[in-house]
């Protein structure tokens, strides 16, 4: 049993503000703290600063969390956390449809359309890992030569084969469940007597049921035959350590996160809310990377504490100090203003967050691409009825997926996708299971055992397919700041501009009819209905879907080859000041068909070892240890 | 003679089957005090409360790991694997015995007694003598005499005299061109099956694994010595305890009943009020309560069933019984949510009569 508070270091804003730390980190989620964690082990001193709250990462705190989530009304994904006026964020609830020339300003993102978004992040210690699935897919590597292979979107400046190692790291570090067996395909490669730290989390009995009659089907695209196989979805929780990991050294599953005392972090028991919040926290959160960075002792957090501009030296391009405001509560404005210093700066505070400090600092980069490209995956979900009871809700949200159209030549014309198996029925789409009660009870005056059946009846016959379709990085979509549209303590809110051009549509047009060829031979009752009063609504040749986001924000900060048509180059190091580094999926120039997490982990690695590095070759009297 | 020295491998089987039902014993009572919790409250009793429980299951399965690994057959359907509550330990101890009762100080005070350390004072015997109770269930270690039954001292004597008896009789078979590890390693229930904050599986095939096991079991309950944490630096069950009663965790560098840790707020009023040691006679026949507890006293025996088939060849079978487990959770509270028939002050709680199960299984 560890006993955290006892070991680890703890500031305030006014011993902070004297120190000169080797690097100061803004975001404590994924990105942050990784970086935190590796820089820390290394012997630096690092500073993290959250906007959220959450400072005392104990264990009351984290079940307050899920007892929020159980008691809010609307379970969507910030649910878990409480409204903060000083660090605001979106809330999927936020979103509607625009009216044509009038944005949407009543949430926290400014929505200027064209297209509505419902993604969202968290702004609490750990960031959007406090809500994610846990979803843990690397990408494929013609993901990463999109322009060469397919004459389609961006180069990456990195291949697969180089990222390869770091994947197996971050799958490390997070902590991810999958059998490599089930996992090499269309390129996919591992490095030799590869396995996954922990084996796949058992796949759910309706993907048995879905993969009995849909192994084997045949899919033509551009000339190409496909044969479609459900396949287990490697998941950043809790299963069964691997005795093969390392060589037969074995993986120690990651624990839950206490400061008071190390309780044990569960396996994954099937409790079907993945997103937002596990009960037993058997899901990677980043606090578990956090906790370990804030254990070297030289890693410090200050949560409640919102950067709100990043200083540079105009003389020599480097970042000099950044300002921050730290409120006292959730609710009033009391704050107090300050400045922080240190040799490195990163900024890991998401795609758009980092996109919104830059241009509210006035730096959209030489290459002006501070803030564009942005890509999120584009959701198209179908529905059905699967024709005997399949155990809907028994098991975790998603634990299988149809992987083979996440790759192939067709990708000149139009996007890959690849498709979920949800094991929470139409959740996602309807509303259920809660939205089935009230139908039952208000509209069919069912009680008592009636209702019982009426739902048992309604519920574990619903399958929910989500196709995730690749979106390509296009310059208008894009992240801005406006002087009119700022936060309780004057930080400008971002502002998005979105749309989605006949690459993804065609994409999705695709995945719509092949739910409808996949539920006939299912024998399912498709009940997929799309309205244009919805946000989300696209036209589509004389029809159209409902688009949802996928919180996979990336590309405003994209990585290249050189200044002129990237923020960042490999090491995800700014091109323009050579003390800031731009850290997360806002680097990557593609997102492919994986959500952006293991890949910006990956990353974050990379530039970890790379800082590290410089930190050392540069040595000042803060270094001097 | 008597119990204080195992000479066979037989009475080596007989003492561990007696560990297991030690081993088991505890997590009645446990479960109880745990699912008496209001849902949503007392998070930190709970998490304290869950840890121990869960951590008797492990030395539940170290237990069973050693019996195979010596040539037993751990059977935990045998009628009286399961006390009637409230009962003995097989320790000296009589100034209490285990019940099944809500989360309450004086649940704590039991659950101190069972985990506290304690070896019998140098030169004193190390087993005692305790008046025989008609009509008590007596575990399986005690020897059985007209009026009286002999116990270990302690918990630790207990298993000292186990851990004793493995290396002699070892050396024994050894000198002999025998072996005592002639279990099926198959058998064995291995790491993979098992994790926590402290403590793991361990697959017993010699006498160094079977001495880490038995380690393991002994030094996670009461701790090693005075210290307050263990080998693994982890806190021992007794203290872990004792911070609910004083309202603080202990953090490193603490004395024994001095924890220096955050504070720890425990509402003993958000607990269910249930019936300490219910019966199934104390519900109507006929009555709902009855048939949940009836179905609560049914499924808890076919999740011993299921443990055993999985403690003899089948190990995969664990993971599947962990369903059954969350099903016994839902059992508890079922009960415990309601008032019993005409006292309104009082809930219901799960029996734990077994052997009253005689229906055979579907």
């Amino acid at each position: 049993m560890s006993h955290l508070s006892s070991r680890i270091s703890r500031t305030d804003h006014a011993s902070a503000s004297t120190q000169i730390y080797d690097a100061v980190i803004v975001g404590s989620g994924v990105a942050g703290s990784i970086l935190a964690n590796e820089l820390g082990r290394q012997g630096f001193s690092v500073l993290v600063l959250e906007a959220g709250p959450g400072n005392d990462l104990s264990i009351a705190e984290y079940e307050a969390s899920v007892e929020r989530f159980y008691l809010s009304a609307s379970k969507d994904n910030n649910s878990p956390y409480a409204v903060n006026r000083n660090a605001p964020m979106p809330r999927g609830q936020e979103t509607v449809k625009l009216q044509p020339g009038r944005p949407n300003a009543d949430g926290y993102i400014v929505q200027n359309g064209p297209l509505e978004l419902d993604s969202t992040y968290t702004r609490v210690v750990g960031g959007t890992t406090r809500h994610w699935e846990g979803k843990a897919l690397r990408l494929i590597p013609e993901d990463f030569e999109m322009r060469t292979r397919h004459g389609q979107g961006l180069d990456w400046p990195l291949k697969y084969e180089t990222l390869k190692s770091y994947y197996a790291k971050a799958e490390a570090e997070i902590g991810v469940s999958a059998d490599v067996e089930d996992q090499g395909y269309l390129g996919i490669s591992f490095e030799p007597g590869y396995v996954y730290p922990m084996r796949k989390i058992p796949i759910s009995y309706l993907d048995q049921v879905i993969g009995k009659n849909l192994d084997g089907a045949k899919v033509e695209l551009d000339g190409e035959t496909f044969s479609l196989v459900v396949r287990s979805t490697p998941q950043a929780r809790n299963g069964v350590p691997h005795p093969g990991y390392d060589n037969g050294k074995g993986y120690v599953a990651p624990s839950a996160v206490s400061t008071h005392q190390d309780e044990m972090g569960q396996r994954c028991q099937g409790n079907n809310n993945c997103v937002p919040i596990c009960p037993v926290q058997a899901k990677y959160d980043a606090r578990r990377t956090l906790v370990k960075a804030l254990e070297t002792g030289r890693v410090h957090l200050l949560s409640q504490t919102v950067v709100s501009r990043v200083h540079i030296d105009s003389g020599n391009g480097r970042v000099t100090h950044i300002e921050y405001k730290a409120y006292k509560d959730l609710h009033g404005k009391e704050h107090s203003a300050g400045t922080v210093k240190a040799r490195v700066f990163i900024l890991a505070a998401n795609a758009v967050e980092n996109a919104r400090l830059m241009l509210a600092s006035g730096l959209p980069g030489s290459s002006g691409l501070v803030g564009r490209n942005l890509m999120d995956h584009a959701y198209l979900l179908t529905w059905a009825l699967m024709p005997e009871i399949v155990g809907t809700m028994r098991g975790s949200q998603c634990t299988s997926g149809i992987e083979e159209l996440r790759g192939g030549a067709f990708r000149r014309k139009q996007a890959a996708f690849r498709a979920g198996i949800h094991n929470d029925g139409w959740g996602w789409a309807t509303g259920a299971p809660y939205t089935d009660l009230l139908a039952l009870v208000d509209d069919q005056n069912k009680f008592g055992r009636a209702l019982q059946r009426g739902l048992v009846d309604r519920i574990s016959r619903q399958l929910l397919l989500d196709f995730m379709v690749e979106v390509l990085p296009d310059p208008a979509n894009r992240i801005t700041v406006d002087p009119d549209h700022r936060d309780q303590l004057g930080n400008m809110r971002p502002v998005l501009s979105y749309r989605l051009n006949d690459y993804t549509l065609d994409g999705v047009a695709f995945a719509r009819q092949l739910s409808r060829r996949i539920y006939q031979r299912l024998g399912a009752e498709d009940h997929t209905t799309y309205s244009p009063q919805e946000p989300g609504w696209v036209d589509y040749q004389g029809g159209g879907f409902v688009i949802r986001g996928g919180n996979h924000w990336a590309g405003t900060h994209l990585m290249g080859s050189s200044p002129k048509n990237s923020v960042v180059d490999a090491n995800q190091r700014s091109w323009d000041y050579p003390n800031l580094y731009l850290a997360g999926s806002g680097s990557m120039p593609s997102i492919g068909t994986a959500n952006t997490t293991l890949t910006l982990a990956a990353l974050c690695l990379i530039s970890a070892g790379h800082i590290a590095k410089e930190l050392r070759s540069a040595p000042t009297a803060a270094a001097a240890r | 003679m008597g119990l204080s020295r195992i000479t066979s491998v037989e009475e080596l089987h007989r003492h561990l089957y007696a560990a297991l039902q030690l081993e088991h014993a505890t997590i009645p009572a446990y479960l109880t005090a745990l699912y008496s919790i209001h849902p949503g409250t007392n998070t930190e009793a709970v998490h304290i409360l869950r840890a121990v429980a869960v951590e008797e299951m492990l030395h539940l399965t170290l237990a069973a790991n050693i019996l195979n690994a010596v040539g037993g057959t751990p059977d935990l359907t045998r009628p009286d694997f399961v006390p009637v509550f409230p009962t003995f330990l097989p320790d000296g101890e009589t100034d209490f015995e285990v019940g099944l009762q809500r989360f309450s100080k004086e649940a704590l005070a039991t659950f101190l007694k069972i985990e506290r350390p304690g070896h019998a004072p140098e030169g004193a015997p190390r087993t005692v003598r305790r008046p025989k109770k008609p009509g008590k269930s007596v575990l399986h270690a005690s020897h059985t005499g007209k009026d009286a039954e002999e116990h270990f001292y302690s918990i630790g004597e207990f298993y000292d005299e186990i851990s004793r008896s493995l290396a002699t009789l070892h050396e024994d078979l050894s000198h002999q061109g025998r072996t005592l590890f002639v279990g099926d390693p198959a058998r064995q229930i291995t790491p993979e099956f098992y994790y926590s904050g402290g403590g793991e599986l361990i697959a017993v095939t010699d006498l160094a694994s079977a001495q880490a096991a038995i380690r393991l079991i002994s030094e996670q309950g009461e701790g090693k010595g005075k210290a307050i944490f263990d080998y693994e630096g982890e806190l021992s069950h007794y203290y872990r305890f004792e911070q609910l009663l004083l309202g603080r965790y202990y953090q490193t560098g603490d004395k024994a009943g001095h924890p220096t840790g955050a504070p720890i707020a425990v509402d003993w009023k958000s607990v269910y009020p249930i019936k300490a040691n219910a019966r199934l006679s104390d519900y109507a026949e006929g009555s709902e309560l009855r048939e949940a507890a009836f179905e609560f006293n049914r499924s808890y025996r076919d999740l011993l069933e299921m443990l055993t088939r999985a403690f003899t060849g089948e190990p995969r079978l664990l993971t599947a019984a962990v369903g059954d487990m969350f099903r016994i959770k839902e059992l508890f509270l079922r009960l415990m949510r309601n008032p019993m028939d005409g006292t309104g002050t009082l809930h219901a709680a799960p029996p734990f009569e077994i052997a009253s199960v005689t229906e055979v299984r579907k």
